[in-house]
């Protein structure tokens, strides 16, 4: 494990190589929550949302809130890179280390989520605190099924992401493309809304395709909208497609390394 | 100015050229700007749903707001690119190459390149948002309304072009921008609603201190007849000086410019 702790470590450094611009980004992540909030609020003391959305005004103001963090600690951004690696032969250091490309990219992956986490944690614990001051119905319990679904959520998104950076091996330039599919995924997660707002077929999607697993499940863990039950079907599907992810990519990447020229490097 | 003109149509010219040349490039970027509308229009979605109104905007007027937002956005969006790149060259010392151009400097590094496939999408969107809700919230469409509601519209131009070119300048002080980047643009997404949605000091903030709301709003509440005379001459006035500002601003911060490597 000394060789994923370093990679690790060298994770948390590179997150904090550009503080100023590391801090403003999180910061422009609140901008959209003021909107989204402002909006929301808006809406439930001007018309009858809670029957059109089916949400309480209460679930949906911590879903705006947590969505865009929860989307925060799940974001990827390391396909452009895997791209770049796979077209200028980048790749091929790694064949030759002893630690696996997709281990490294892991473990890095973790580490440079830690700052992150150290900022974003407090915030959530608080919001979490308030709403259920609020009167929702937070326990313990529940909690720690969020803490789980979010945890399996990291490992699903990385996980859908290693193969979406996959397809360099197939495209000849898929580097703007990459920018198309995140910002659908992202949508389509549940991190802007939560999709089951537009009711029948936008519902059945979600709760059948692994995207809504990466955000609108664990936020809907805590806010009080599934039972047990639910959540139990909601964890079976998480590492179902967990499992589906890490097959697809190992046999992705068993085609794709055939393909590969290693041109440079 | 009959030059600048004529080098604009030659950049536009030579960007379309580019665009053709590199066709997966063109259509990878039409798609990304159309994954960004989905989130536009989602905010549409939900308040047609909702089916109430904010402020004095019913659903079909927020249409028109967010069509103009969207169409505003492509415009914004055709020479972002430079905005964007202005950092690198100030890193790499690329101003060299254009420091000694016979024209202005600032107009070459802001306009040189212009990215039609992030325009075609929001221009399209944008112009049948906008053409919808004006049908559909009955706004008179007489000579003068047009002519008032195109005449803010070049407004918010160039306040656009003014407002968003400050953060990029502070690269000539520091080394990372990425973050300045993102918190512009957030900023730029606060249009994504009418201004009405917010409270009355946040609005006059967004207004008078830092323009952002009379880029996409002045347009519209013009055709309503909700600009009062201060407003209108505010609407016309902002762009002016926010050129200005980023005129002088330009100038200092070229002054921190210290060439390439050599």
């Amino acid at each position: 494990m000394k060789s994923e702790r370093c990679v690790f470590l060298m994770g948390v450094e590179q997150a904090l190589e550009y503080r100023v611009s590391f801090f403003l980004s999180m910061l422009s992540a609140v901008f959209p929550i003021v909107i989204q909030t402002t909006m929301w609020n808006y809406l439930y003391r001007h018309s009858d949302a809670a029957a059109v959305f089916g949400y309480e005004r209460g679930e949906i103001l911590l879903y705006s809130l947590l969505a865009s963090i929860v989307s925060q600690l799940v974001g990827t951004g390391f396909e452009g890179e895997m791209n770049e690696d796979i077209k200028m032969g980048g790749l091929n250091k790694y064949l030759v280390r002893p630690m696996g490309y997709k281990r490294y990219l892991f473990f890095r992956f973790l580490g440079q989520k830690v700052p992150r986490v150290l900022i974003i944690a407090p915030v959530m614990a608080a919001i979490i605190v308030l709403a259920f001051l609020q009167g929702l119905p937070i326990s313990a319990g529940r909690t720690a099924a969020f803490l789980v679904s979010l945890s399996l959520a990291i490992i699903l998104n990385f996980s859908i992401y290693f193969c979406i950076g996959l397809f360099g091996f197939w495209l000849t330039d898929a580097g703007q493309l990459f920018g198309t599919i995140s910002i659908v995924l992202t949508v389509i997660s549940g991190g802007v809304f939560p999709l089951d707002i537009f009711g029948g077929a936008a519902e059945t999607l979600v709760n059948f395709l692994p995207f809504g697993y990466t955000t609108q499940f664990p936020v809907n863990i805590i806010n009080g909208r599934f039972g047990w039950a639910r959540m139990g079907i909601g964890f079976a599907f998480q590492i179902g497609w967990i499992l589906i992810f890490v097959w697809l990519g190992k046999k992705m990447w068993k085609h794709g390394i055939k393909r590969y020229a290693a041109t440079g490097g | 100015m009959k030059r600048y003109f004529k080098l604009t149509g030659l950049f536009a010219k030579y960007s379309l050229m580019s665009a053709l040349e590199y066709r997966i490039n063109f259509i990878t970027g039409v798609t990304v700007e159309m994954g960004w509308m989905i989130i536009k229009l989602l905010y549409v979605a939900i308040i047609y749903k909702a089916g109430t109104n904010i402020g004095i905007l019913t659903p079909n007027h927020i249409l028109l707001f967010v069509g103009t937002y969207v169409l505003m956005t492509g415009i914004y969006m055709l020479y972002y690119g430079n905005f964007w790149a202005i950092p690198g060259m100030v890193r790499q010392g690329e101003l060299d190459l254009y420091i000694v151009k016979p024209v202005s400097l600032q107009f070459l590094v802001t306009m040189r390149r212009l990215d039609f496939a992030y325009l075609l999408p929001n221009f399209i969107a944008g112009v049948v948002m906008i053409a919808a809700g004006w049908h559909l919230a009955g706004l008179p469409a007489d000579f003068l309304s047009v002519a008032g509601f195109l005449f803010y519209l070049a407004c918010g131009c160039l306040l656009t072009y003014s407002l968003f070119l400050l953060p990029y300048l502070l690269s000539f002080w520091i080394l990372s921008v990425g973050g300045i980047s993102d918190i512009s643009s957030a900023l730029w997404d606060f249009n994504n609603m009418p201004s009405y949605l917010y409270g009355k000091w946040f609005r006059r903030i967004g207004t008078y201190i830092l323009p952002i709301f009379v880029i996409t709003n002045f347009p519209g509440l013009f055709l309503m007849g909700e600009l009062t005379p201060f407003a209108c001459v505010w609407g016309a006035a902002a762009p002016l000086l926010f050129f200005a500002l980023s005129r002088i601003l330009w100038k200092i911060s070229l002054k921190r410019y210290s060439s390439a490597s050599s």
